[in-house]
């Protein structure tokens, strides 16, 4: 039963991890909301939210609901069609990104043989529809932050690829299934020791590209209110907010796989490492959320340009001449 | 226990899957043997690349004109997917979605894209002409090669070929291609730098110290 190369039964299973995704997203950013304002409060010593529920655990749920329930309100003389293909341009692309995760030995949707080029060509619809979305809204703020998602997100993705590139170099394959596999369950044989390069540079663009603090330029606060999606309320805005904790947990997914051994671990390979292991990264965004000051906007590109990108090739060359000699 | 586990959700999917096999095996009744669902793919793909096309042609904003542009390289990429090269395809969308598109549109961002512009004006009337002789041009071409060879060349179903040996291949058999269009690129590249930086003196840009 093959049509084209893909046979029916791996449509369906393509079918059923898109309405698990989708579960997965809606429960990751009601788990990571409470888990940031929670985390949040301990770092600068105050409580959090403790009004709703038992210690606030219900607060996250309570704001879905206002989300749900507020009036989707347009300015005047939007682009009317871009202003609504922005926000589902940023939500839809991130079914196609989980396709190839190794979740467990067993539960992967595909064993893409080119899955690591699949998760960045697809990454790519996130940044369009952020700047669609400062474009349509006809508002300055707007503006300003899509033209600097724009020219953060191009510069940080070339690091992130050339740093995943040199990991792909030493194990030969682009499969994510594959690069697990070559992974030892022991901590000692995960990959972010032998690539210590690699691992820092991922970490520092794995902030970047999902515009996050201290990167959080494109939507600063305190400059452009809130950036490309100013304009948005009601469920517009929270689309925006679901694709941006899905790629958060995207890259906290491709962290695990690529630097962290993916499903091995020390006892009991299963997808439980998976999710402890990218939920430890997910932490880590928010930790250092809280610890280092934003950047200016030249700062953050001479990061890029003078520092990242030379380290990046610097270490592919080193890669590829050790894979040599070894 | 991994291999049970597979194994039951392997007898679900199948069990899943049932309708959908007894809709395909109705269908494949009605259309030209298995590869119906390549010539729907096919189908999809063209529409997408036509009305992309157009739409990038004929809309009066350059945004959506953009738009039209990134539809019409899905649907290039739908085409290489068909075609058997997975790693194509997400190039495509990787370069062309991903980078050059973004940067078009920073481009188009940077200038003042009121609707009273040049390019909302209709293009005159030599403009066309020239317009329909580029359209015409590859189709004198290629029509009567079409015409004469349809239906006597049998084209194998493409195989997928794994992206190490594409990448042996550019770098042996096909290294020189490749070297000379990395040179084209630099080309480019230093003359973007030139124009970027031609008066520019660094007394006078100076601040971020």
């Amino acid at each position: 039963m093959e049509i084209s190369g893909i046979s029916i039964l791996s449509l369906v299973t393509i079918i059923v991890a898109c309405l698990l995704v989708i579960a997965l997203m809606v429960v990751n950013a009601l788990v990571m909301v409470y888990v940031e304002r929670k985390g949040s409060g301990f770092i600068q010593r105050r409580p959090g939210p403790y009004e709703v529920g038992p210690w606030g655990t219900i607060q996250a749920a309570c704001d879905a609901m206002k989300l749900l329930a507020k009036e989707l309100f347009v300015p005047a003389n939007v682009d009317f069609f871009l202003y609504f293909l922005a926000p589902v341009l940023a939500f839809l692309p991130v079914l196609a990104l989980f396709i190839p995760i190794p979740f467990g030995p067993f539960l992967t949707t595909l064993k893409v043989p080119d899955g690591v080029v699949l998760i960045l060509a697809f990454a790519g619809f996130g940044l369009l529809a952020n700047l669609l979305a400062g474009y349509a809204s006809n508002n300055k703020y707007g503006i300003l932050g899509a033209g600097r998602a724009v020219s953060q997100g191009v510069a940080y993705e070339i690091p992130m690829i050339l740093a995943l590139l040199a990991v792909v170099f030493q194990t030969g394959s682009m499969n994510l299934s594959e690069i697990v596999e070559a992974q030892g369950s022991a901590p000692w044989r995960w990959n972010f020791l032998c690539q210590p390069i690699a691992f820092f540079i991922y970490l520092v663009t794995l902030v970047a590209e999902t515009n996050r603090a201290p990167f959080d330029l494109p939507e600063g606060e305190s400059e452009l209110t809130a950036g490309f999606h100013t304009e948005y309320s009601g469920m517009g805005f929270a689309l925006f907010f679901l694709a941006e904790y899905a790629n958060m947990l995207l890259v906290s997914f491709v962290c695990a796989t690529f630097f962290l051994g993916g499903y091995k671990g020390p006892i009991l390979d299963g997808f439980w490492w998976t999710f402890i292991k990218a939920y430890a990264v997910m932490w880590f965004i928010v930790w250092i959320r809280w610890t280092f000051p934003r950047v200016r906007f030249d700062q953050l590109l001479n990061i890029n340009w003078k520092w990242l990108l030379p380290l990046s090739i610097l270490n592919l060359w080193i890669t590829a001449v050790v894979i040599k000699i070894v | 226990m991994q291999q049970e586990t597979s194994s039951i959700i392997q007898t679900v999917l199948d069990y899943v899957a049932s309708p959908i096999r007894a809709l395909q095996e109705w269908l494949s009744e009605y259309l030209p043997g298995d590869e119906w669902a390549a010539y729907l793919a096919f189908a999809f793909y063209v529409i997408l690349i036509l009305s992309g096309g157009l739409g990038a042609i004929l809309s009066r904003n350059l945004i959506r004109a953009m738009l039209g542009l990134v539809l019409t390289f899905l649907g290039v990429a739908g085409m290489y997917l068909l075609l058997a090269s997975p790693f194509l395809a997400f190039m495509q969308l990787l370069i062309y979605v991903g980078a050059i598109c973004v940067l078009i549109f920073f481009a188009v961002m940077l200038t003042r894209n009121t609707d009273g512009g040049e390019e909302s004006r209709l293009p005159s009337l030599g403009s066309l002409f020239y317009g329909l002789l580029a359209f015409l041009a590859p189709l004198a071409v290629a029509g009567p090669l079409i015409v004469m060879y349809a239906g006597k060349v049998q084209v194998e179903t493409p195989q997928t070929v794994p992206s190490g040996k594409l990448g042996a291949g550019l770098l042996s058999s096909y290294v020189l291609p490749f070297e000379l269009i990395s040179i084209i690129l630099l080309v480019a590249m230093a003359g973007a730098v030139y124009l970027a930086f031609r008066g520019y003196s660094p007394k006078r840009s100076g601040d971020d110290q």
